[in-house]
């Protein structure tokens, strides 16, 4: 054997990471490539989709007051659970999954005295299906839709944001998140972009490949011409040609090291990754360049306005995104420790003015992709950590609920205009195809074409739960 | 035909190995067996074999019965007569969970049960003589360390006989020693974590004794402290703004604990003791105690068993290499560990608590204190929770803390220890009553003179120039008023990307030094009185939130009031700013302490050039700016800080309102009334001398209980600290804004109602700050002592680690230093060591080392040494000329005929660009740096914490603070845009290539910048393609920044 094909399995394995652009590699692996070998980058199976646009709403969206408006809740206003016909929703046993981090917190418990909705709702588009008046736009888009209005979990508490990327509780380890997994199964299909992409305020696990790696955690990005990536731009004096000639000696040099280390799998991926990264330098400006769009788009995505423009924009980027074939957009929306919809008190004022941000940009999403073609392979999400109590909390306040709330999901061959899985009367329990979080990412595994089973890594065990189940009933 | 087999040498990785002995006992059976083909055997071995490994081992096999059942070979399930009476399949196929099997976990699917049924079907067709599972106890790691005999051979030393005799066995042929430059440089980065300087590059010393010099730096310290920090799990403290929720502050203290005990080559073991039990083994040992940050580390505001689990989880981890986590709900599924040990383990570390103890002169505890582990409740008690679930304690079974059984046999039953009175009455030791004595004398000192002068004031009243009144009722309309509601672009310019309307406030939500504001579109009255409400959030060093007035359309004129809650010195700063240059006039500066997350409200008068500032109603400040100019805006901005406005209103000023001259002093109080700041000043005396007089009587009645003595000071200094309250709630009263009087005036009467109590219980001094058990808590519930007797469990359990008949401990730590000078570690899952790891390849050679470390009195820096100068450990790390035969053998250098090339970790590689720059600065320990700041320190003297990343260090694969065994070395396209446009590597480039001086000729500044960076001579092609280079681009500056982003530069080669 010859020097130069000695690291003939850290080279295979170097060739795939390549064509992963961000991807990069763990050194670990890298030099045991016959023991750890990540996955092929290839589907396991025939995929639906390509791309997955993943919008989450800090904090806890009030499902009642979105896409699971509850009549009785108006009919009971004022009344404690007891004394309505529900009161059976408060059995003990019912709390069972319930794991506590913040013990006797102030926040997260069971609110008694039922509160009103405090906004109207209709029933839209085709199908019919109810969604709330601070959601118009979504509201006509809602023949696009499958809402899911049976999910639950098992934390009280806003480490639920790390559970539903993770399907792990703040308790427990921390594991790679659902675009960490996505990131990790499938090959790239733009090697010029990061392909797992995180804009707006990250929730306060900052990183997401976890076992799998930091060439896994999802790169931060900012609506910003000057500085959308970290380390974007040379921090000094440096003019574009000496910076080109800098890069180019440099690369010169590594490759005639080369030859004093023949077959040296790590030279030969720095080598690589300089050249990425000077290719990144002027693609991700492009792609937050939005002088191209046309004024209609701009306005689509609610760039007219201040208070939709900073998510529309990212929307708007996350389109061009996923045309240049990134795998994982993820958008938090909803700043503070906690996240903006934590609404303990003044719901109405504040879930109000937060729905308007983020409805006529999500709705303009939607639109725009399917316009041009793309949402029959992108999935769009739209998720939030965990519902609100249907009792109130102070005066004009809901608490966390995790025991019933909602999410939607579009494209990507997921069925539009249907409603799926319930809560019961009170919107208190996921009763009727109850879904854990992890279903919402096997459902987009299963459209991507990966089988989370094949993803495994030997010495990190996975539990049933992890994987969830597809939710078939919404997949054409 | 037999199936062909080749012979497997131990070269083969453990999967193909297993394939090899699989094949081979195909075969054996082929050959010697009619009744059982190979091909069903097959069966056996490739897929029912497998499936009750993985499903029914744990519960059935060497490890453990249940039910006396058995399932590891054939034979034996035969034997069972579980599948004669068909309770195997029903078992597995039954609907009733009570019943079916495996008891846990997701039942066998269809496709499982259907192999078994098959293998049933066909008459279970078996291999003969098939071997059951190793008894545990016999486990390779279980067994005690012998130093095996080193093997014969022409090698001095050990390490190169044991490889050597390997790779001869197996031809293979070794790589030369690197060339002498590359070697000094590996040798400086793996020791010191720093590049070499030209003279220890050039230095003619031999390489030994390069080897001892860097072990003597305090710098050897400083890089194997990082190394270690990975493995405990460092991290500074993080929380919800100032809640402190993980970790504990000033932990910096057993960092530098850890640097120093290596500095010193502190035995290995006796570090291990004093981390999990120096509070015992010498209480009075300041540096002993301070080893007990590893536990402070784990503290958990909210969930004791999270935090004792994280404990539990670690401490067998890193000192043991056992999975001791698996075992929490269940018996572990794969070693001799059961849920009850598990449980008595936890029992160990179940009296804890940890608590800050006062530091010499300081009596602030969020200024320092000293972070350790000590016994609060020695009868704590312990119970098994059922499925780990904390909710459901199993009151029936008795938990005694101990180690796990199957290690049991050296360990030590706890003795108690009886601590001396500083460790469990901290508030009676000398130095905490000196310091709070003086710093109460101290105070009476200051009254006194602040007396002095409101007397002298009295005397001589100075000119009439009336307190800024309120603003009249008449005042004139405002101009600009913003609730800040909803976003007004009438009215606003927000620039910069961070600016949100959100909760009825107008945020700005990212932090920094680039300039971003918000400015109004119209001009500001020229005489104004303007109110600002606000909270700063957060933020990096400076934290600056403030309003500029009198803003040039350009921005380049502007005056400036400003907040501060940079940490040292957080003040209120009048600026002004003329042609882009701001000035920060001393005058114009007050010290006050500015919170984060409280809501301040800044008042501004300007009239003509004389400006007064108050906060929160407080006046303070009233000074003459250098110029106005008519016509200017007003911008909100947050400098290096996250903000909130939530309000501001700007009035014309109303003639009628007076300012407080610019003569006026800097620090006046809330009155000017020269007979109310006498009344304030004699008030202010009598409490400090009041509250000197108590703290006296306090020490005494300590003393007295102490010595058990009633000798009536506990009633005296009882008495005297409600006088003290009397005279504080006087000055509480005098100090009190407009709303607060009432309060403060029936706060004063409950005082003195007080005077009558007859209580005779002091307030003992405290001289620690216990870590709150529960959010609920407050200190003040908190007794000033503690229990008098430690446990002495955590002692048993240190010694038990550190025993010489440990099997793991030494053998843990050399496979960490082994991994981190040779790239690879001897085991490979470095932080379990049990049943699951096969025993390594070079298990002779790690007990040897085992042995080595422990009979060298666990001396470190002897390992080392021992290393470093092996010939193993001076290989190239090049294949160039390798023998071919070798590089097809093993091209993963299982045997060391190579170095194996490393990545500098993070910190290595921040340090070297410092130092090449000329610009590392290395003063030692203290406090950790902001992580985003500018020092030019070592990067571990860098918070980091969840909260708390240099994103510098970050790019380039920090520690993971929840767990970093080993750490990650990623190739990613973000480290060279790191590596090419940061300021770091840029100023490198720049101060490297002028320190190279003037060298006239473009070769003989090439050669020398290639030996400074890469510590090695270019070839003639390279020197070629550098002066092409300087010929392009005549910046030898860029030059040098090209070869720190050489691939041999953050390589250790």
């Amino acid at each position: 054997m010859n020097p130069e094909t000695s690291f003939l399995a850290s080279r295979r394995h170097f060739l795939h990471q390549a064509g992963l652009g961000f991807g990069g590699m763990a050194l670990n692996s890298l030099l045991q490539a016959e023991t750890r070998l990540p996955p092929s980058g290839k589907p396991h199976s025939t995929p639906k989709a390509k791309s997955v646009i993943w919008l989450f709403m800090r904090g806890g969206v009030s499902h009642m007051e979105s896409f699971d408006p509850k009549p009785a809740l108006n009919r009971y206003a004022g009344k404690t659970i007891e004394e309505t016909p529900y009161a059976d929703v408060l059995a003990p046993e019912r709390f069972k999954d319930l794991r506590v981090v913040v013990v006797n917190d102030a926040n997260g418990k069971t609110r008694n005295t039922i509160y009103p909705l405090q906004v109207g709702y209709q029933p839209r588009g085709q199908s019919g299906a109810l969604v709330s008046d601070w959601f118009p736009h979504l509201g006509g888009c809602v023949d696009d839709l499958a809402i899911i209005r049976s999910m639950w979990t098992t934390d009280n508490n806003h480490g639920a944001q790390v559970q539903f990327h993770s399907g792990r509780h703040m308790l427990d380890p921390r594991v790679p998140t659902i675009g960490a997994w996505v990131n990790y199964g499938l090959g790239t299909l733009n090697e010029n972009l990061p392909q797992f992409i995180n804009m707006g305020p990250r929730f306060f696990d900052k990183r997401d490949g976890h076992y799998l790696g930091p060439a896994y955690d999802a790169v931060t990005l900012k609506i910003d011409p000057q500085k959308p990536l970290d380390f974007a731009k040379p921090e000094g004096n440096v003019t574009p040609e000496e910076q080109l000639l800098g890069l180019g000696l440099t690369n010169r040099l590594n490759r005639m090291a080369a030859k004093g280390y023949p077959g040296d799998a790590i030279l030969e991926a720095r080598i690589r990754s300089y050249e990425l990264a000077y290719r990144m330098q002027t693609a991700v400006p492009d792609v937050i360049d939005f002088s191209g769009e046309s004024e209609a788009t701009k306005k689509l995505y609610g760039l007219d306005q201040q208070e939709t423009r900073p998510f529309g924009e990212q929307l708007l980027a996350a389109r061009r995104f996923v045309e240049r074939g990134v795998r994982f957009i993820q958008i938090m929306h909803g700043d503070g420790a906690a996240g903006a919809w934590d609404q303990h008190s003044k719901l109405r004022e504040n879930h109000s003015k937060l729905a308007l941000q983020v409805d006529r940009p999500a709705a303009g999403l939607l639109q725009d992709l399917k316009q041009r073609g793309l949402l029959d392979d992108t999935i769009v999400v739209f998720a939030t950590e965990f519902g609100r109590t249907p009792g109130s909390q102070g005066s004009d306040g809901r608490d966390h609920h995790p025991f019933g709330f909602s999410v939607w999901m579009a494209g990507g061959g997921i069925r539009g205009g249907i409603v799926h899985g319930a809560t019961d009367e009170l919107g208190f329990h996921a009763v009727e195809d109850p879904h854990y979080v992890t279903d919402v990412h096997a459902t987009i595994l299963r459209q991507l074409g990966l089988d989370p089973r094949a993803l495994e890594v030997p010495g990190h065990k996975r539990l049933e739960r992890d994987f969830g189940h597809p939710i078939e009933a919404i997949l054409t | 035909m037999p199936p062909t087999f080749r012979f497997f040498t131990s070269l083969d990785t453990s999967a193909t190995f297993l394939r090899g002995w699989l094949l081979l006992t195909g075969l054996l059976l082929w050959m010697d067996t009619a009744k059982v083909s190979a091909e069903d055997a097959k069966t056996y071995l490739d897929e029912v074999k497998p499936l009750l490994r993985e499903r029914c081992y744990a519960c059935h096999g060497a490890l453990k019965q249940k039910g006396r059942l058995r399932l590891d070979t054939a034979q034996r399930i035969l034997a069972a007569e579980v599948i004669a009476n068909g309770e195997l399949l029903a078992r597995v196929t039954s609907q009733d969970p009570e019943k079916r099997m495996p008891h846990e976990g997701a039942p066998l699917k269809p496709a499982q049960i259907a192999i078994l049924r098959r293998w049933i079907d066909a008459g279970t067709p078996a291999p003969e003589n098939e071997a059951e599972e190793a008894d545990p106890k016999s486990h390779w790691a279980f067994q005690r360390i012998e130093r095996p005999p080193v093997p014969a051979g022409a090698f001095c030393n050990p390490v190169d006989a044991f490889l050597g005799a390997k790779q001869s066995g197996h031809s293979l042929k070794v790589q030369p020693e690197a060339e002498r430059s590359i070697l000094i440089r590996r040798a400086s980065l793996d020791l010191t974590g720093l590049p070499p300087t030209e003279a220890q590059l050039t230095s003619q010393a031999p390489f030994e004794e390069t080897v001892d010099r860097l072990l003597e730096s305090p710098q050897y310290g400083e890089r194997w402290g990082r190394h270690w920090m990975d493995v405990w799990r460092y991290s500074d403290w993080y929380g919800l703004g100032a809640q402190l929720r993980n970790s504990q502050k000033h932990l910096w203290h057993w960092r530098d604990w850890i640097v120093q005990s290596l500095n010193t080559d502190k035995g290995y073991d006796r570090m291990v003791e004093e981390m999990l039990a120096g509070d015992e083994i010498a209480p009075d040992d300041i540096d002993s105690v301070t080893g007990t940050g590893f536990l402070a580390r784990n503290y958990y505001l909210f969930n004791r068993t999270t935090w004792l689990d994280d404990t539990i989880e670690h401490t067998a981890k890193a000192f043991l290499g056992l999975t001791m986590n698996c075992a929490k709900c269940h018996d572990h599924k794969y070693d001799p560990i059961s849920q009850v040990d598990y449980y008595r383990f936890r029992a160990i570390f179940e009296p804890h608590q940890i608590r800050l103890d006062e530091i010499p002169g300081e009596t602030d505890f969020e200024k320092d204190g000293l972070p350790r582990a000590y016994d609060d409740q020695p009868g704590a008690e312990t119970f098994l929770h059922v499925r780990g679930d904390p909710a459901h304690p199993d009151k029936e079974t008795k938990i005694t803390p101990g180690v796990p059984a199957i290690l049991a046999g050296f360990e030590t039953p706890p003795r108690p220890v009886e601590l001396p009175l500083s460790a469990w009455a901290p508030g009676a030791r000398d130095f905490v009553r000196r310091d709070l004595l003086r710093a109460a004398e101290t105070r009476l000192a200051d009254a006194e003179q602040a007396l002095k002068k409101a007397r002298e004031a009295r005397a001589t009243p100075p000119p009439l120039q009336s307190a800024a009144a309120p603003a009249s009722p008449e005042a004139p309309a405002a101009v600009i008023t913003d609730a800040f509601d909803t976003a007004r672009p009438e009215l606003w310019t927000l620039e910069g990307p961070g600016w949100r309307y959100q909760g009825g406030s107008l945020a700005q939500l990212e932090s920094t030094r680039d300039k971003q504001f918000a400015r109004t579109k119209i001009a500001h009255p020229a005489d104004f009185d303007l109110t600002l409400k606000f909270r700063t959030t957060g933020g990096g060093t400076y934290k600056s939130v403030g309003i500029r007035f009198d803003v040039s359309h350009d921005g380049s004129e502007a005056n400036t009031v400003y907040a501060s809650a940079h940490a040292p010195g957080p003040k209120v700063q009048i600026a002004h700013t003329k042609g882009n240059q701001t000035t920060y006039p001393s005058n114009g500066k007050i010290d006050r302490p500015i919170q984060l997350n409280r809501d301040h409200e800044l008042g501004i008068r300007v009239r003509d050039r004389l400006i007064n500032v108050t906060l929160n109603g407080e006046f303070l400040l009233a000074y003459t700016l250098p110029g106005r100019a008519p016509g200017g805006l007003l911008e909100l901005f947050a400098f290096d800080a996250t903000a909130e406005f939530d309000s501001l209103e700007v009035h014309p000023l109303p003639l009628a309102v007076a300012l407080k001259d610019a003569g006026a002093p800097a620090k006046a109080g809330t009155t000017v009334d020269p007979a109310a700041a006498l009344e304030l000043a004699e008030a202010r005396v009598a409490e400090s001398e009041t509250g000197l007089r108590s703290l006296q009587a306090r020490i005494a009645a300590d003393d007295a209980a102490l010595l058990g003595k009633d000798s009536g000071a506990a009633k005296e200094a009882a008495l005297l600290e409600r006088k003290h309250a009397v005279a504080a709630a006087r000055v509480e009263l005098l100090t009190a804004e407009a709303g607060k009087v009432d309060a403060a005036m029936k706060a004063l009467a409950a005082a003195e109602k007080n005077l009558q109590n007859s209580d005779t219980a002091h307030t003992p001094v405290r001289g620690s700050f216990k870590a709150l058990e529960t959010p609920e808590h407050t200190q003040a519930q908190y007794p000033a002592t503690y229990a008098k007797v430690s446990t002495g469990r955590r002692t048993a359990l240190a010694r038990w680690i550190t025993s010489r008949e440990n099997p793991l401990t030494a053998r843990v730590a050399v496979n960490h230093i082994w991994m981190r000078h040779f790239g690879e570690p001897l085991v490979e899952t470095v932080f379990d060591f049990g049943l699951r790891a096969p025993k390594p390849e070079h298990a002779d050679l790690l007990d040897y080392l085992a042995a080595e470390l422990i009979d060298s009195g666990w001396s470190m820096k002897h390992l080392h040494r021992l290393l470093l100068t092996s010939r193993t450990w001076r290989r190239s790390s090049s294949n160039l000329g390798a023998d071919p035969q070798t590089l097809a053998a093993d091209p993963a250098n299982h045997f060391y005929w190579r170095m194996a090339p490393r990545r500098m970790e993070s910190e290595v590689l921040r340090d070297s660009l410092l130092q090449l720059g000329g610009q590392l600065d290395l003063q030692a320990g203290g406090p950790s740096l902001e992580a985003g700041g500018d020092s030019h320190r070592r990067s571990l003297y860098l918070k980091h914490s969840r909260d708390d990343q240099s994103l510098l260090l970050a790019t380039f694969d920090d520690a993971d603070i929840l767990a970093c065994y080993r750490r990650s070395e990623s190739i990613v396209p973000q480290q060279a845009l790191a590596l090419s446009n940061s300021k770091l590597s840029l100023d490198t480039g720049r101060l490297l290539a002028g320190n190279i001086g003037p060298v006239s000729d473009d070769r003989a500044f090439a050669l020398k910048a290639f030996s400074l960076v890469l510590c090695r001579a270019p070839t003639e092609e390279e020197l070629t393609a550098c002066l092409e280079f300087l010929k392009a681009v005549p910046k030898r500056d860029r030059l040098v920044h090209a070869l720190l982003n050489h691939n041999d530069f953050v390589m250790i080669r």
